[in-house]
């Protein structure tokens, strides 16, 4: 068990909803960079922040340009963003989120995929049985990553597995995944490159053509994006509109109070009931895969 | 606590989704707790009479209804037969939810097997049901005939329906659909049709006339409903399925006639001609049915029932995910 609890404002599907973290002691935290990055360093086993629980479709994600960064539902031209379902799958296919404590730098240009990062923490697909609940943080084994390249940005994609699902001590590897959840890959990479077809935009492309990296591979490109994270945090590198409020790490410039962090949630609307999804989100896509 | 998309649904049924559509002429009423072997969906006609979704639901929709029942302002799609479709699971959903055919007025209820609650497994890459699916009332497939198509006997059940637009319907809701084909499976040795359908109101149904069309508008969902009836029983270990014809679906005139048949098969249970064994033909609207029932008899049934309460959430298994070697 992590320790770590939510508070809603607003209702789920508007736009004024916000999920803020609080740590064991019930004090707010940022969940970008007051969770750490390791839940275990000597076993690599990494937190993760669910933020899309598998099967549904509420485009939710850490808000990096917000004080605390509380979980927000995606908006674009002006609507709340819900991923399309794309037959055969239902909303997204893993639960998806993020590691704390990682950023892909867009001032960088990553030398596996020759694009700027995405300016967010590294995305994370858990693909254990059970289904997350969104803000949940689990702990993870990491088991390979996927270089998408979504509109011409780098957008590593980390496979990782709970540690508490019931075969987790099977997998150690993505030959693992391969072999043990087979189609689970090829679904990934088809899931990727086809997601913002219904929305109008083209197919994605990846690196290494589409080919999974294992495990060390994974590993090194979160480190990476981890020193890009201590750069931000530490003010070595100008995040722009990055919001880099903090509790917990004492080195930097942006760490603040917890009154302070309690006046930025007080600011927040109280929590409300969920509004009800639009019927359209529930449309199948289908078109020919190429 | 997640909310399962299926308890927003019968959230929805609960409060009497009657008033949600101008069209819709029934209603339900929750009895016992979601998620338990006790909850019931009991239906309710326009008149808030207690029927039986089995016997007193037209199976034809629109101008072909029996004169028994009032006619229904229906959209006809030129001249399509229109069929009225209960829906027992919303697509993406995994309660094994079925008309109980051995109960009097015929509720939905939870299929329970060797005394545990039934869920559809998730077979790979499919989240549970990929269609809403249900039943054409006034049908029956039964196990006394030997189907010469099929070589097998029927399931002892209405027939069933693989609606494929693209609103996920609600739980107890009855659905105007045209028929477009059907498959041939065999389910444990039983015949066990499933009846190709669309909505009449879905966007698409303008283009959507026959199986053809679902190849040409939605490719890869026929492989994809194959599929899952191939495999949908082997998680909880039971052999694969077979199919007649190879697996290939049949077209709309071919389906059509596989329901009259079943319509006919119904009729002859309803007066009495064929012995239904279990079945509990009680019903309200069948005029000449020996298993008539006066409206205070079937208030006297749905009110045996235990009063609605909530439920309990559904255990974490029911989202595994079950893969199977390539």
């Amino acid at each position: 068990m992590s320790g770590y609890g939510v508070e809603e404002r607003a209702g789920p599907h508007s736009p004024e909803y916000r999920l803020f973290f609080k740590d064991g002691a019930g004090r707010y935290i940022s969940p970008f960079h007051d969770i750490p990055m390791y839940a275990d360093a000597g076993k690599n086993v990494f937190n993760m922040v669910v933020e899309v629980p598998r099967w549904t479709n509420a485009k939710m994600e850490i808000s990096t340009k917000e004080p605390l960064n509380p979980i927000k539902q995606d908006v674009k031209k002006g609507k709340l963003r819900f991923v399309a379902n794309v037959f055969p799958h239902k909303g997204y296919i893993w639960n998806y989120g993020a590691i704390p404590q990682t950023w892909e730098d867009p001032s960088h240009k990553d030398e596996n995929t020759g694009c700027c990062g995405d300016n967010d923490p590294i995305d994370v697909c858990e693909i254990g049985s059970k289904v997350c609940s969104r803000g949940e943080v689990i702990q993870v084994k990491v088991l390979g990553t996927l270089a998408l390249i979504d509109e011409g940005e780098t957008d590593w994609k980390v496979i990782a597995i709970n540690v508490e699902d019931p075969e987790a001590a099977s997998y150690n590897d993505i030959e693992d995944v391969r072999r043990m959840k087979p189609g689970y890959l090829e679904a990934t990479v088809d899931w990727f490159r086809r997601y913002k077809v219904p929305d109008g935009k083209p197919e994605n492309q990846f690196a290494f053509n589409g080919e999974f990296k294992g495990k060390d591979f994974a590993l090194d490109v979160i480190k990476g994006t981890h020193e890009h994270w201590k750069a931000l945090i530490t003010k070595k590198t100008d995040g722009g509109e990055i919001n880099c409020t903090n509790l917990t790490v004492s080195e930097s410039p942006f760490c603040c109070s917890q009154d302070c962090a309690k006046a930025t949630v007080d600011a927040a609307p109280p929590c409300k009931a969920a509004s009800p999804i639009p019927p359209e989100v529930d449309k199948w896509f289908y078109y020919q895969k190429n | 606590m997640r909310v399962p998309p299926g308890l927003s649904r019968l959230l929805l049924a609960a409060r009497g989704w009657g008033r949600l559509g101008a069209m819709s002429r029934y209603s339900t009423e929750q009895r016992g707790r979601p998620n338990s072997p006790d909850y019931r969906l009991y239906f309710k006609n326009a008149d808030g009479k207690y029927i039986s979704p089995f016997h007193d639901i037209p199976l034809f929709a629109g101008p072909k209804e029996d004169k028994e029942i009032p006619a229904k302002r229906s959209k006809t799609t030129g001249s399509e037969v229109l069929f009225n479709m209960v829906v027992e699971m919303p697509r993406w959903t995994n309660a094994k939810m079925e008309i109980a055919t051995e109960e009097p007025l015929n509720p939905i209820k939870h299929d329970t097997k060797k005394g545990k609650l039934r869920y559809v497994a998730n077979i790979f890459p499919h989240k549970g049901y990929i269609w809403n699916y249900g039943a054409l009332p006034q049908t029956w497939e039964d196990p006394n005939h030997t189907d010469n198509l099929t070589g097998c006997c029927g399931d002892n059940d209405p027939i069933d329906v693989c609606e494929i637009g693209s609103k996920v319907r609600s739980f107890g809701e009855i659905v105007q659909v045209k028929v477009l084909g059907v498959l041939g499976l065999i389910d444990e040795g039983e015949t066990d049709w499933k009846i190709i359908a669309i909505s009449a109101d879905d966007p698409e149904a303008q283009k959507i006339h026959d199986i053809d069309d679902v190849k040409k508008h939605k490719p890869g969902y026929l492989e994809a409903t194959i599929d899952w009836f191939q495999l949908y029983k082997v998680p909880d270990g039971k052999p694969e399925n077979h199919f007649a014809f190879n697996g290939e679906f049949k077209n709309k005139d071919f389906a059509v006639e596989i329901v009259k048949s079943t319509h006919e098969h119904w009729k002859a249970l309803l007066h009495k001609k064929v012995d239904g064994g279990a079945i509990k033909c009680t019903n309200i609207l069948v005029s000449g049915s020996p298993f008539c029932c006066s409206e205070e008899d079937a208030r006297s049934i749905v009110q045996s029932a235990p009063a609605f309460m909530n439920g309990d959430p559904v255990s974490p298994e029911v989202d595994s995910w079950y893969f199977f070697p390539k």
